[in-house]
């Protein structure tokens, strides 16, 4: 196995997880600018419901993939209905929110860890079957083929919802500015609530792929979240394109980062990515 | 009563963390979610000093305030030019490099397995090994503590701080550098978080990386945001009711692992709830 056409799939790869996630995440921030912690924490959700359906009742893995999308979504648009809502309705201010959404995420997780334990689990049944495919020198297994597939879908889903659709005019509308779209006659908080249970479902299922293809854990949210929302700040935020653009170039920087050091140094090269970006282009690379 | 004792030595610990904290986040304004990194950079100076050479306890409490008002300044430097969220966001990133720092330079910190066998303080003839002694040094320091930023926050630099908390840009035109104020006050409270971690070492005569991770840091915020920001005593108020909530939880009868779910389960229940219906806190001054 070569070393260098390995990175090159290996930086694809994270950085596709990291697309699903930053896109979901842009996705809801343009229409509530703020940093939802509790974000990250659908996508554990999403693949802890899977493998409850998956492997527990043991239904289709089809099935049970949709149940944890829809699932995640659904908590997503309830921590909008019952929490975010109501603080936006009063005004709150974004740190108000963030903290808010912090509480939610602590107490989600720690739900996740009752039901299931902390333990590691992983959604694929065993590994050493999985399909291996090479690619210029580099392997790559089904499952990680199916992400990239899935996540190049997923865009290109989410950019016809967006510019194509009355709904999505809808949601470039509130993002502009939420007051006026309420004059024009367009019910923001129905569209918000939809937003956040697209977004959510997005996460979900990258939360459930990262579960096919290395395992969950109750606490996996934090860390797709913050590298979603590097991925996001890197390629500005609020913007599709943008989010996952930052997300390949948050792969990419990682994986190369620790060619020659240890591996347990990649969050930090993400974070010191986050805060280079922060210092000189704190729009991102998209936006104006 | 050796149990008080532990209990009493805990909280006077998170209570310096969380007045310390709370001239950042509650006097100022600016949401710091790293203050975790600063009780980390405390803890281990003290143990690698303790442990490999023969510095005493209190030099090497100097050494740490000093090292981590070092570290504080670097990377206040940084901050000090970022607002609201992006603030946060930023803090999140130097607490996730702080720990990754921790955990790989594994020739001066041990890395995963924490350094053991670091040794209880001895001054004057008073040995500290005993618990009841610890207690009295820990609340010592509470109380210095306390009356420092007592007498920060009272003093005409203060005054400032709660001016650019209500309004930079006003202060800015008052000609106020507030680049300077926002970073002496980030540098003093960390130095005071170092402090909490040199005991922290001291006490539990066992550190590793875990405990100076972000969750530490949003533990230490939960604490200020329930006694109230910019209120020293709801700081104290706050570390006091977080630090009994899980001893009253296991009076109910949970198995460990669970009560340790479930005590995160009402952390986060309590931060939706305060933003909801109480984002001042229980007595605090400033809403965020």
């Amino acid at each position: 196995m070569e070393m260098f056409p390995q990175l090159i799939l290996n930086s694809i790869i994270a950085g596709a997880v990291y697309a699903l996630v930053a896109l979901g995440f842009n996705f809801i921030y343009g229409v509530q600018k703020f940093f939802n912690l509790a974000h990250g924490t659908m996508a554990a959700i999403g693949g802890y419901a899977a493998f409850y359906f998956a492997k527990i009742l043991g239904l289709d893995t089809y099935v049970a993939i949709i149940l944890g999308v829809a699932l995640a979504g659904f908590v997503g648009f309830s921590l909008d209905k019952f929490i975010y809502l109501p603080l936006r309705r009063r005004k709150a201010s974004n740190m108000v929110l963030l903290v808010a959404s912090l509480g939610a995420m602590t107490a989600l997780q720690a739900v996740i860890a009752i039901l299931f334990s902390s333990r590691f689990k992983t959604l694929s049944g065993n590994v050493d079957t999985q399909k291996l495919f090479t690619i210029l020198g580099g392997v790559i297994t089904q499952t990680q083929l199916v992400i990239l597939l899935s996540v190049a879908l997923i865009m290109i889903g989410l950019v016809v919802l967006f510019c194509k659709t009355q709904f999505g005019k809808a949601i470039r509308a509130i993002s502009d500015d939420e007051e006026v779209a309420r004059i024009i006659g367009i019910n923001t908080n129905k569209i918000i609530g939809y937003v956040f249970f697209i977004g959510s479902a997005i996460t979900g299922f990258a939360g459930i792929l990262v579960g096919f293809d290395v395992g969950i854990e109750p606490t996996m949210g934090l860390n797709l979240l913050l590298k979603g929302v590097i991925a996001s700040i890197v390629g500005g935020v609020g913007n599709i394109y943008g989010g996952v653009l930052g997300a390949f170039l948050l792969g990419f920087v990682e994986n190369f980062g620790i060619w020659k050091i240890s591996g347990e140094w990649k969050d930090a090269i993400a974070f010191a990515l986050l805060i280079v970006f922060l210092i000189f282009r704190p729009r991102g690379i998209m936006n104006k | 009563m050796e149990y008080l004792i532990h209990l009493a030595i805990l909280f006077a610990i998170y209570a310096i963390l969380g007045v310390s904290l709370n001239l950042v986040v509650g006097y100022t304004g600016l949401l710091s979610v790293t203050h975790a990194a600063f009780y980390g950079v405390g803890a281990y100076t003290t143990a690698i000093f303790l442990t490999k050479s023969s510095v005493g306890f209190f030099s090497s409490l100097i050494l740490g305030i000093t090292i981590a008002a070092a570290v504080s300044f670097l990377i206040g430097a940084v901050l000090s030019k970022f607002k609201g969220d992006y603030y946060a966001l930023g803090t999140f990133g130097f607490n996730a490099i702080i720990f990754a720092v921790l955990l790989n330079w594994q020739n001066l910190t041990e890395g995963p397995l924490g350094i053991p066998g670091i040794s209880r303080p001895e001054l004057f003839g008073i040995n500290f090994a005993n618990n009841f002694n610890f207690m009295v040094l820990a609340l010592l320091f509470l109380i210095l503590v306390y009356f420092t930023s007592r007498f920060v926050i009272n003093s005409s630099f203060g005054r400032v701080l709660k001016a650019i908390r209500e309004d930079e840009t006003a202060v800015g035109v008052f000609g106020y550098n507030t680049l300077y104020f926002k970073l002496v006050i980030f540098v003093i409270s960390a130095a005071m978080a170092a402090v909490a971690g040199s005991l922290f070492a001291s006490y539990i005569t066992f550190i590793d990386p875990s405990s100076f991770q972000l969750t530490e840091s949003m533990f230490i915020l939960a604490i200020i945001i329930l006694g109230g920001l910019a209120n020293l005593r709801g700081s104290i108020l706050g570390a006091l009711f977080l630090i009994l909530l899980p001893e009253i939880l296991r009076f109910v009868g949970f198995p460990s692992d669970i009560a340790a779910q479930i005590r995160q389960v009402a952390y986060g229940m309590i931060l939706i709830l305060l933003m909801l219906y109480r984002p001042q806190g229980l007595i605090g001054e400033y809403k965020l």
